[in-house]
């Protein structure tokens, strides 16, 4: 733009001003905030998962065992790799739990630990890609003598598989039950 | 359902004895007051009178009548237990209602209250394997409900909840008195377990936990009973009993019967420095030091805010200067121990020899107080 048309584009710019054309420029997006109470963002960059799995079950499996092992000093670490390695609703609640396990307390002064084996995955019915899993767990504490004695158990989880390019498997959602 | 150890015969024996003990009259009245007494909420002695292996039914299906409402996992309460099976109860099988070989499943308790699951609900109904850890004196382990059974009357004021096998009870150092033993033991939810609940993951974290109700009974018209688990014993003075929990005296005021039955919540907690710290008082914690285990003392009569949370020194300036009436807390910048109508709570067993557990808990010995700063709560 030269000069000259700068000028004039302004002039006029301040005339529609003057003329009250003001009203009918689209409202900033503080102003539409204030309106609809929602403040735009651009989409989230697609996610990609750090490793996947040639199969579903072996997606879920890989899954729960990195997540049924751990200990008060790992567990933070852990559940950063295994955001890292899922995606959607999985991998947001594996960040939050890394996150809040960081500078758990609780979790370190009691040195406790979980271990365990998936002991079932079976496909829920009617419903594609979801799964009900099942692991016997045992937990453990070093400084605490409240989980002495107990034996092992069952839990029960849903978790759901999508399929990434290359044909392979990641765990996108997972929901213990029990 | 197989098993059952409580027989007509068995009944039949347990009135016997009852009113051979007690005295015609006073054991016919022992046995109405517990068969009839549905409204008794008091948790009369009367039906422990009747001794152990007493077969009178009593309210089943309603635990607020007969039973408790299990405290929150770490909570420990007192409970009337009892003893079946083995070589001098025959009776009583090796089946669990479950279908369980309790033979093969040592660890196993009953929940009392009735014939059925429905009705056996004298802790509220448990889904059978819940785990519970169950303390008798200075033993302690965790066992699975695999059985039902009828139950009774209170034991020593306390609420019939539970009947222990046989070898349970051994493993708890229980004298074997053919299936007729009972008394006193503290049960205690065990924490969840599983990576989903350590992580809060699950979609119910934890089951609705319903704390125990503090309403105050009137000692007047209940003493000696229970009042809400806590154990009471007559006169102004508190008693350590041989479980390491205290009884409280009926004389003494409501807060002081509180502070006692959260001491004993926590009895025999392991001692971390800096334990219980950073947690609200209403939590029980792992592990206590001297002011965190103090302070939620204090916190269960309600003499703390929930989230008062301060090192020994800050006790120093607590309440009001000097000796109480019923609570003294004696602060320095290094410890704080108190006495709670003349039993002692420390985290450690300063008094010497003979004064009680090494632990966190009741001290029966009277300590040196030189060098620390005696305060007490107003009106206390």
């Amino acid at each position: 733009m030269s000069g000259r048309r700068a000028a004039a584009a302004l002039l006029c710019a301040v005339a529609c001003v003057g003329c009250g054309h003001s009203a009918r420029r689209p409202p900033s997006p503080v102003a539409r905030a204030d309106a609809t109470h929602e403040y735009p963002s651009k989409p989230a960059p697609p996610e990609t998962a750090t490793s996947a799995a040639p199969t579903a079950v072996g997606a879920i499996r890989a899954f729960v065992t990195a997540y049924v092992n751990w200990n008060a000093r790992t567990v933070s670490v852990d559940l950063r790799t295994l955001a890292a390695q899922s995606v959607g609703q999985a991998r947001a609640a594996m960040t939050l739990a890394a996150a809040e396990t960081a500078d758990d307390y609780e979790l370190r002064r009691g040195g406790i630990a979980n271990s365990g084996a998936v002991e079932a995955v079976a496909p829920l019915p009617g419903e594609r890609n979801q799964y009900v899993v099942v692991t016997r767990e045992s937990t453990t504490a070093t400084n605490t003598t409240a989980y002495q004695g107990l034996r092992p158990a069952w839990h029960v989880a849903l978790a759901a598989v999508q399929r990434v390019p290359g044909g392979r498997w990641v765990l996108s959602d997972w929901q213990p039950e029990s | 359902m197989v098993t059952r150890r409580f027989t007509g015969g068995v009944v039949v024996f347990g009135v016997i004895v009852a009113v051979i003990a007690a005295g015609l009259g006073a054991g016919l009245l022992a046995l109405l007051t517990s068969v009839f007494g549905e409204g008794d909420e008091c948790g009369s002695p009367a039906g422990a009178a009747a001794g152990a292996g007493n077969a009178t039914a009593t309210g089943a299906g309603n635990p607020t009548a007969t039973g408790i409402v299990l405290a929150a996992p770490g909570a420990g309460q007192l409970v009337g237990a009892t003893e079946y099976g083995g070589p001098g109860d025959a009776s009583s099988g090796v089946i669990g209602s479950s279908g369980a070989n309790l033979l093969e499943q040592p660890d196993s308790y009953a929940e009392l209250g009735g014939d059925t699951f429905q009705t056996a609900t004298a802790m509220g109904g448990l889904p059978y394997l819940t785990p519970l850890r169950i303390t008798w004196g200075t033993r302690s382990a965790v066992a699975y409900k695999r059985d039902i059974g009828l139950g009774g009357g209170p034991i020593d004021g306390l609420p019939r909840v539970l009947d222990l096998w046989w070898e349970l009870a051994g493993r708890l150092g229980i004298p074997y008195e053919d299936g007729l033993w009972s008394g006193p033991v503290r049960i205690e939810r065990p924490p969840e377990t599983g990576a989903g609940n350590l992580l809060d993951q699950t979609a119910e974290p934890a089951p609705a936990l319903i704390a125990p109700s503090t309403a105050e009974q009137d000692p007047a018209t209940c003493a000696p009973a229970a009042v809400e688990g806590v154990p009471l014993a007559s006169g102004d003075r508190a008693q350590l009993l041989p479980n390491g929990l205290a009884a409280a005296p009926t004389d003494a005021p409501p807060a002081v019967r509180e502070i006692i039955a959260a001491g004993n919540q926590i009895v025999g907690k392991p001692y971390l420095y800096g334990g219980g710290h950073g947690l609200p008082l209403s939590d029980i914690a792992p592990a206590y030091d001297c002011s965190s285990s103090v302070e939620h003392l204090l916190y269960g009569a309600g003499l703390l805010p929930v989230d008062y949370d301060a090192p020994s020194g800050a006790l120093e300036s607590f309440g009001q200067a000097g000796p109480g009436r019923w609570v003294t807390l004696y602060a320095s910048a290094d410890h704080v121990f108190m006495y709670v109508a003349g039993l002692r709570w420390d985290t450690h067993n300063a008094g010497g020899a003979g004064d009680g557990s090494t632990g966190i808990g009741w001290h029966p010995l009277i300590r040196s107080d030189a060098g620390f700063v005696a305060r007490h709560p107003v009106g206390l």
